[in-house]
Parts: structure tokens; sequence; C-alpha cells
């Protein structure tokens, strides 16, 4: 199902979802996007993945923000409990969950974009919007290479390792352990740059005007029309919200 | 390395004014939103969510990353562009190493400045607001910061243009100025958007000023003010180091490097493109 949308409609569709979830700033709607992001997660097959990126982002997040507002929050009127300069008040908590739940909405929606979008789909929409085909290098080739150099650093570690390289306790024999993996790291790394550099150039990388691309990606009147509402539907949303917030004595 | 080549168009002036164009509103877009967040900042994150702010805060920034990159990455040379990926991935990766080496630092921007001090300012700039975006991908929570990113891709390519990489113990004072900026200017994405900042040991900061009354912008900037100066000074530091670790056949390849005299040192004599 997912996979058969074109990546700028899934891409508009999440970034209106967001924009009507901040305007809107209710805890209730936090709470349904981000339960409904979690069940689309569900039905594309892609629950555990987001799930557990959303847990490892969220989870330390909502400690702070609980610890934070909950024990020291000065605008704080009604005190539920209080020892030495901690107390713990209703507005407090109540601010940490409306921030805690707009953010679980925001990381949920986002990754479920990210981890059901296919990369080289998105590169080629984004060719058809005019972006820079730099742009659309950048975030294919960056997306493709974490893992590669992730094993180059296995690599120079094992090497390092067997050249007698021992990481002991020391912060000084810390930092010289990183300094013997990220030189040799870097150096090789700007070195195959500069060779792709050459290739690319040789292929006309920088050339402007329309380019063709093997990936043909599919749109359709229905989904295009689903754009411009989706757009209208979040322009409507902040103008909704800056004209309630205009009578309210300047507060913006 | 990118001769202009003899059979393909050169981009005009009027494309080249276009794009000085859009990196001029790009910059405009941050610093605007910056200005009205700080002016329209009291009352509000208290009295509600602060949901204008947040918008403001969210598209503004945004929107400047956005034209910074659109309006930068066409006046690229190839050998910049292809690097952005490979400093894109050593922010993560080498943050993640330096997490392993025990140090209570973050760490995640020595690519962005690696790129800086070769390629200058205007593709540190794009190189920071890309990693954040690319970032976003993997942790969403990074994409609201993409200008503060992109702030300090653009102070460490200016730093470096102005030879503060020349002399080794310049280099940390750069990072530490350009910290206090960065500092400041992402803290009204932390409290705005997220209402506080991820993780114990900034929570904690935070929390200690609110205890004390602070707003919850002034707490962040405060925190801000602690931790990222002393962050950016060991990421410069560990960029020059890693400059200077280079081959100068490698370095000197680059225009920037070259025409500003980034680094200390003669130029090879025999240059190899």
């Amino acid at each position: 199902m997912a996979p058969r949308l074109n990546p700028l409609t899934t891409l508009t569709a999440a970034a209106a979802v967001l924009v009507i979830t901040t305007a809107a700033s209710s805890w209730a709607v936090s709470l349904t996007v981000a339960g409904g992001a979690a069940l689309l997660a569900g039905v594309t097959g892609t629950a555990r993945r987001v799930l557990l990126a959303a847990g490892v982002i969220l989870a330390p997040f909502w400690l702070s923000l609980l610890l934070m507002h909950g024990l020291f929050f000065p605008e704080g009127r009604t005190v539920l409990a209080s020892w030495g300069p901690a107390r713990i008040t209703a507005e407090g908590l109540g601010f940490a969950v409306d921030m805690g739940l707009r953010t679980s909405a925001f990381v949920l929606v986002l990754l479920l974009f990210s981890f059901s979008v296919r990369v080289p789909e998105l590169v080629a929409a984004l060719a058809v919007l005019r972006l820079p085909p730099q742009f659309g290098y950048v975030l294919a080739s960056t997306l493709m290479l974490a893992p590669i150099i992730a094993a180059r650093l296995e690599k120079v570690r094992q090497a390092q390792e067997s050249r007698g390289l021992v990481v002991g306790k020391g912060i000084g024999n810390r930092l010289g352990a990183a300094r013997l993996q990220m030189v040799p790291l870097v150096l090789g790394l700007v070195h195959d740059a500069g060779i792709r550099a050459q290739a690319l150039d040789a292929r006309g990388f920088r050339r402007t005007g329309p380019r063709t691309t093997y990936t043909q990606v599919r749109d359709s009147r229905a989904q295009r029309g689903f754009r411009i509402l989706a757009v209208l539907l979040a322009v409507a949303a902040v103008a909704v919200r800056i004209a309630a917030s205009l009578p309210g004595g300047g507060q913006a | 390395m990118s001769q202009p080549s003899l059979t393909l168009p050169t981009p005009g002036q009027r494309a080249g004014r276009n794009r000085r164009l859009l990196e001029i509103l790009g910059a405009a877009a941050i610093a605007g939103t910056f200005i009205y967040l700080v002016l329209t900042q009291p009352a509000d994150i208290t009295g509600g969510l602060g949901s204008v702010s947040a918008l403001v805060a969210l598209g503004g920034f945004l929107l400047g990353a956005v034209l910074l990159i659109v309006g930068v990455l066409p006046t690229l040379p190839t050998s910049t562009v292809v690097l952005i990926p490979v400093a894109l991935v050593l922010n993560i990766v080498l943050g993640q190493l330096m997490g392993t080496s025990g140090l209570p630092f973050y760490l995640d921007a020595i690519g962005t400045v690696l790129i800086a001090v070769l390629a200058g300012p205007a593709a540190g700039a794009a190189t920071g607001a890309l990693s954040s975006i690319v970032w976003s991908f993997i942790n969403p929570t990074v994409l609201p910061f993409a200008a503060g990113a992109a702030l300090i891709g653009f102070l460490a390519g200016t730093a470096a243009r102005y030879g503060l990489f020349r002399r080794f113990y310049l280099a940390p004072v750069a990072g530490f100025v350009t910290g206090i900026v960065a500092g400041v200017v992402s803290a009204p994405i932390a409290a705005f958007v997220f209402g506080g900042t991820s993780g114990a040991g900034t929570g904690a900061i935070v929390s200690a000023f609110r205890a004390m009354g602070d707003t919850l912008l002034a707490a962040i900037t405060k925190q801000a003010l602690i931790s990222d100066p002393m962050d950016k000074a060991i990421v410069f530091t560990i960029a020059a180091l890693l400059v200077y670790a280079l081959p100068r056949r490698t370095t000197f390849q680059f225009p920037f490097v070259r025409r500003y005299n980034v680094l200390a040192g003669k130029e090879p004599a025999k240059r190899n493109a």
C-alpha cells in the first residue's frame, strides 16, 4: 500500500499532519496522531522498527521532561507535593505531558515516513520538483554510505589492534586510540571522495537543466489533488491558530 | 577540482544572482525567526503550549535552512559535494566513537566543521543544514535544529577564511565563540518546539536554573551557554587536528584552502589535481 504512493504524497501528508498537530496544540490531538501513526506503522509492516527507534529517542526525552517540569515549574500554582526547592505542580505535569505527547507525535509521524519511503523513489520525485540534483545525491549517498563507513571504521580498528593498539583506562590513552582510528578513516574517505568527484564530473554531474531518471515514480491526479488539499488544510490550521492568538492582547 | 567542461553550458550570471538571492533570503528567514522568538517569548510558553511560537520556530528555521541548501548546493564544486555525505556520516560515526571514549560531550559537528575549513562558509552552512535534514530520517528531533547547524558551519568557514585555523591555539577559541552563538540560536527551538532538552545531564542543568525561578527560555539558554561553547571548542580542535593530519596534496586540492591560505605551511610544489 505505502510503496504505491508517490513519496511526495506521503511527505506532504506527514508535514501537513505535523503542522496541524502543532497548531491544534491539544494533548488529545497529539495522542490521536501518535496513536494513528503507530497503527499505520502496524498496517504497513514497519511497526517494530518505528517503535524501537521512537522508543530510543523518546524514552530519555520523556524522563527529562517529567523531571524538569514535574519537579521545577515556578509558574505552577496547584502544588501537589513539595520538598525543599522541588515542588510537584499540576501545571508542570500537564505541561510535560502536553509537550511529551506533541513530540511523540512528531517523532512517530516522521519515522513512519522515513521508514516506509524508498529512497531512490524519493530522490526521483525530488528531481521532478526541480530541487538541485546535488540534494538528491547527498541524501541517497549518505543513507547508503552510513553502513559502509561504519564497516570501514571497524576494519581500521581491527588493523590498529593487530598492530598493538590497546585501549587503556586513562583519558590520554583513549584520546590516542580515537586518533589512531579517526585519522586513517578520514584520510581514506577524503581520498575516495576525490576519486568519486572526478568520475561524477566526467559524467556531467554539474550540468543544469532537465535530467532523465531510471526510476519511474507513480503519480496520479488523485494524489496531486490530495497534496494540494493537505497543504491548504495545513495553511488553514496555521491561519486559525494565528487568528485565535491575535485578540489575546498581543500574545503570540 | 572541477575544470569547466568543454561541452556543457556554464550557468549564466542570472542564475548566479538568483542563487545569491536565495542565500540572502535563507539567512534573513533564520535571523527574522530568531528575533521574533526572542521578542515574543514571555508569557507564551507557560500560558499554553506556545503553539504559534513553535510553528514560527519550525517554519522559519526550516525554510531558511532549505533556502540556504537550494541556493548554495549548485554553486559548490563536485569535489565538495561528494565530501558532504562523508561529512554527514562522520558527524554521526565520530560522535558515536567519542561517545565510547566516555567523555561527556556530543561532538556531532566534526564533519561539518571539517567541510567548512576545507571548502568555506557557504559549503559549511549547507553541510550543517543538510546534516540535520538527513539525520532526521533516523532521529526526527534533530530536524528543527537545522538552522543552528547551518550557523555552526558558516561560522567555522568564516573562522577558517580569516586564518584562525593557521594557529593551533586559535581554533578552540573560534569554536568557543561559535558555541556561544549556536547555543543562543538553538535554545528557542528546544524551548518552544520540545519544551525542554533531551538527556539527563542537560535536563538537570535546566532544572537547576528553573528552580531559581528563570523562565524556560532563559534556563535553556543558560544551559546551552554552559555546554555548547566547550563542546564546539573541542569539535574545532578535533577538526583542526584532522585537517593537519591529512596530506598537503589532499588539502591543497580545495580552492578555498589555496585562495585564503587557510592552513599553516606552504603549498606543495607540484599540485596533483
